[in-house]
């Protein structure tokens, strides 16, 4: 086998289908290029996908990765150009590396995708409804907080998380034409992680942050492990 | 104008993807480009409508012409709905996002009665008027096509105008006609579009016709009023499958919709003759396309779209004439691509289990037979050639490959149906379990039955039949429940409310406008999602009109009565369904044209059409 990192993106025009849907479109991607790819084995054979993490719904990214395996060893401009010719709207191919898997003689395997991933960087844009000078300050404090708890509630269960001990950098405000802009920095870790739209939603609901929250767009920026692109650990 | 949501509207909805459209493969054109805007439209949730076939061929067929662009427009689901109210956004298109009230034509797939409220609420939404009557020169004209043609007359008031049978060639008739009309001026307006419109073969005004009844209220006729309009409107048919557009690159999902899947149709039209069945009469004759050219189409849709799994469908697929040579073909055109190949609908024989075992390999999910009647008397009566021992055999080979599951249909309410017949439902499934038993030794297996109450339908031989109150469905509902005593057998059956309305609207006239009007008015919509349906609503819609639902759907007409759909027609003669019936009755059997003796239903002459079976060609 043969193994890819893509590093793909998200864009407007399908920012709101799900991480499982992109997922789909994805396989039929490498499907349409003609690409010998691996399937898992089993009575319902899928293609061998693996992603960094998922993203949420309606926002969109200039770095998701991805990880295929090929049946063949393809130079890396074929594989390149057949998938990026096979690609749909809102989806563009940035970089494709293959990735080199440790000597065979260790016994080892390049580390998964999901384990490599340790932080994403993202931009959060939102029209502000009050003073700038108050925004500033709720984020001064939001830095400054020991800690800062949100609440997660989902069909299956109702969850308080610590934000802070996520947060890698102090949250960033700027001013982004009319737009509010804060820059995350955060966390991901094997045992969970917090979500920008739900930081943002915090900070409106504990501290007054006036934005408007439900015009908000998200952006990720970046994923990175071991403080690099995740592109250049393969 | 351009409709742009805002992230706030489509963060608030569930699957916001129904609404964002860049599909790959959807078609985008310039909108000044063309001269000719047409939105197609299921009057249903995306994915319901992004899983119809008919629409996915004239979306294709449209957008190959230069000068016309075909949209896609779904209905709503209830939460966005609610936001387009509130913020005035107006329906749009899903390719340009142009409001619909921006098109030439807004053509509605019409598949089922109960979808009537639907397309009342999408009109509404579009911002155009309800009735036509009512509607302006700049309004598109409303065009209804699919099933329900063959009783247009419930809705006629609402439609400009309707495309009986098959549209693909027509669709292409009426966009030219429609472009040359604008040219020169909009001669006469949209009337004069219409009459012109009407000399079309297949299309049917309903403003143009005269509805008269008589002193005891029942219909007497339906006449023209200007000379463009024809007496009787027979369906278009295709011919030729081979040389007619079909599907080469449609439109891919972002989302999971219902047939989330490639669908490769093998033929139109079914003559097995069962007695209640309207797609029975309506798809007539049977016309098959060629197996080199199915394999052609079968590629161009796998490149186009990277799908791993194909429907092969039809109104019943086993019977196409070449369909093992066939699977053997497109198993070797795509070794290697891990695409998986179904069939929808099994014919009850040992031919179609080893074929079904063939084309699912390992996985083994479930058998769908439908043996429609519990009794050999009640099956020959509605001319279902089907035996117990032909089932039994079926399953049994089934059991023998495997399966562990097997569902089948049937109905209840049908004519001369006794509580015999329903006990007979629970007699077979329970034969079924034994069989399972004695096949493989061991207990363990499913049977599902699901029962439906029978509507009876237009130009069927059945069309005269009254249909069952709905305490008497059910009745026999909990009749056949209690005749159940295997635990491996499992009851489903369906809402007799809402067939009973069903049953009304099917064999209406012009006069039930008022009450789907009135139903939608006040909040009938989706009816068919059982958690939707609005009984009350329905049953007071008749109240307010002065209406009585029981004589649509209970009264069995007679036979020297005028019917308000004989109009519109697929072409099978009044007399065949006559006949039909009366052999129904005799409880005997008609053959299937396809091969055997000729039934003389009428299609072929009236419509100068032939059948085109492939085995039979090469005899």
């Amino acid at each position: 086998m043969f193994k890819y990192r893509a590093k793909i993106t998200k864009g407007a025009e399908i920012r709101y289908i799900s991480h499982l849907d992109y997922a789909g479109v994805m396989e039929r991607a490498i499907r349409r290029a003609k690409l010998p790819a691996a399937y898992s084995e089993g009575f319902n054979p899928h293609l061998k996908l693996a992603f960094a993490s998922a993203l949420s719904l309606g926002v969109t990214s200039e770095a998701e990765y991805v990880d295929f395996e090929l049946t063949k060893n393809l130079c890396q401009p074929e594989v390149f150009d057949k998938l990026k010719a096979a690609l749909p709207d809102g989806v563009k191919l940035l970089k494709l590396k293959p990735v080199k898997e440790p000597k065979p003689c260790k016994g080892k395997k390049h580390k998964a995708l999901m384990a490599e991933v340790e932080e994403a960087v993202y931009e959060v844009f939102a029209p502000l409804t009050g003073d700038w000078d108050k925004a500033a300050a709720v984020i001064k404090k939001f830095n400054a907080a020991e800690s800062f708890t949100v609440h997660r509630v989902t069909p299956k269960q109702n969850k308080e998380i610590e934000v802070k001990q996520y947060m890698l950098q102090p949250v960033k405000l700027s001013m982004c034409g009319d737009l509010v802009k804060l820059d995350m920095d955060i966390a991901l870790t094997q045992s969970g992680s917090v979500k920008p739209g739900e930081v943002l939603d915090g900070l409106c609901q504990q501290y007054e942050l006036p934005v408007e929250y439900k015009r908000a767009l998200i952006h990720r920026k970046e994923m990175l492990g071991q403080g690099k692109p995740l592109i250049d650990l393969v | 104008m351009i409709i742009n949501l805002e992230p706030e509207v489509l963060q608030a909805v569930e699957k916001p993807a129904r609404y964002t459209g860049h599909e790959l493969n959807a078609v985008h054109k310039e909108w000044d480009s063309v001269g000719c805007h047409f939105a197609l439209a299921l009057p249903d949730v995306y994915e319901v409508g992004m899983s119809n076939l008919g629409l996915k061929i004239l979306y294709e067929v449209l957008n190959r012409r230069e000068d016309t662009a075909c949209e896609r427009v779904y209905a709503p689901w209830t939460d966005m709905e609610a936001i387009m109210r509130d913020r005035n956004i107006p329906l749009f298109g899903l390719e340009s996002f142009h409001p619909i009230k921006e098109f030439d034509f807004l053509g509605f797939s019409l598949q089922y009665e109960m979808i009537y409220s639907n397309v009342l609420n999408m009109i509404d939404l579009a911002g155009l008027h309800i009735w036509s009557k009512d509607r302006a020169e700049d309004e598109p004209f409303v065009v209804g096509g699919g099933p329900c043609v063959y009783n247009t007359e419930p809705i006629a008031d609402f439609f400009d105008f309707f495309i009986v049978g098959e549209g693909e060639e027509l669709i292409c008739e009426v966009a030219e006609n429609f472009i040359q009309w604008k040219n020169a001026g909009r001669q006469g307006g949209r009337q004069g579009f219409l009459r012109q419109l009407a000399k079309l073969d297949g299309i049917y005004v309903p403003s143009l016709y005269n509805v008269t009844y008589d002193k005891k209220g029942l219909f007497k006729a339906i006449e023209p009023a200007v000379p463009e309009a024809r007496p009787v409107i027979y369906k278009r048919l295709i011919k030729d499958m081979d040389s007619v557009p079909f599907v080469e690159k449609p439109v891919l999902p972002y989302i999971g919709v219902v047939h989330d899947r490639i669908m490769l149709e093998l033929f139109r039209g079914c003559t097995r003759g069962c007695r209640f069945c309207q797609a029975g009469t309506s798809y007539r004759p049977v016309r098959e396309r060629s197996k080199d050219h199915l394999r052609e189409l079968a590629r161009k849709m796998v490149d186009a779209t990277g799908y791993n799994e194909m429907s092969l469908t039809s109104l019943s697929s086993a019977d196409y004439s070449c369909l093992g040579e066939l699977v053997d073909d497109l198993f070797k055109d795509f070794e290697g691509e891990k695409v998986s190949f179904s069939l929808p609908s099994l014919r009850i024989d040992s031919f179609s289990i080893d074929l079904a075992h063939k084309m699912q390999q390992v996985r083994k999910s479930g058998l769908t037979f439908a043996p429609e009647a519990g009794t050999q008397r009640l099956r020959d009566v509605i001319n279902k050639g089907v035996t117990e021992e032909n089932l039994l055999e079926a399953t049994s080979a089934a059991f023998k490959q495997g399966w562990k599951q097997v569902k089948l249909y049937f109905m209840m309410g049908l004519p001369t149906e006794t509580d015999e017949d329903i006990v007979g439902i629970a007699k077979l499934a329970e034969k079924v379990v034994r069989k399972y038993k004695e096949v493989t030794g061991k207990w363990g297996v499913t049977v599902n039955i699901s029962v439906s109450c029978f509507v009876p339908k237009p130009h069927t031989p059945f069309q005269w039949f009254g249909q069952l109150p709905k305490e008497e469905f059910e009745r026999r509902q909990r009749l056949l429940k209690d005749s159940i005593t295997e635990r491996a057998v499992k009851f489903g059956y369906h809402d007799a409310r809402l067939s009973v309305i069903e049953g009304a609207i099917a064999r209406g006239d012009r006069r039930l406008s008022q009450v789907i009007y009135q139903a939608w008015a006040d909040g009938a919509k989706f009816d068919g999602w059982s958690d939707l349906f609005k009984n009350e609503v329905w049953h007071e819609a008749f109240k307010k009109c002065g209406i009585d639902i029981t004589e649509y759907n209970q009264r069995t007409r007679s036979f020297d009565e005028a019917l308000p759909w004989e109009h519109t027609t697929p072409g099978v003669s009044r007399d065949f369904l006559m006949r039909e019936w009366q052999k129904a009755v005799a409880e005997t059997l008609t053959e299937d044209c396809r091969r055997g003796k000729c039934s003389a239903c009428g299609v072929c002459p009236s419509l100068k059409a032939k059948i085109v079976d492939w085995r039979r060609e090469n005899v």
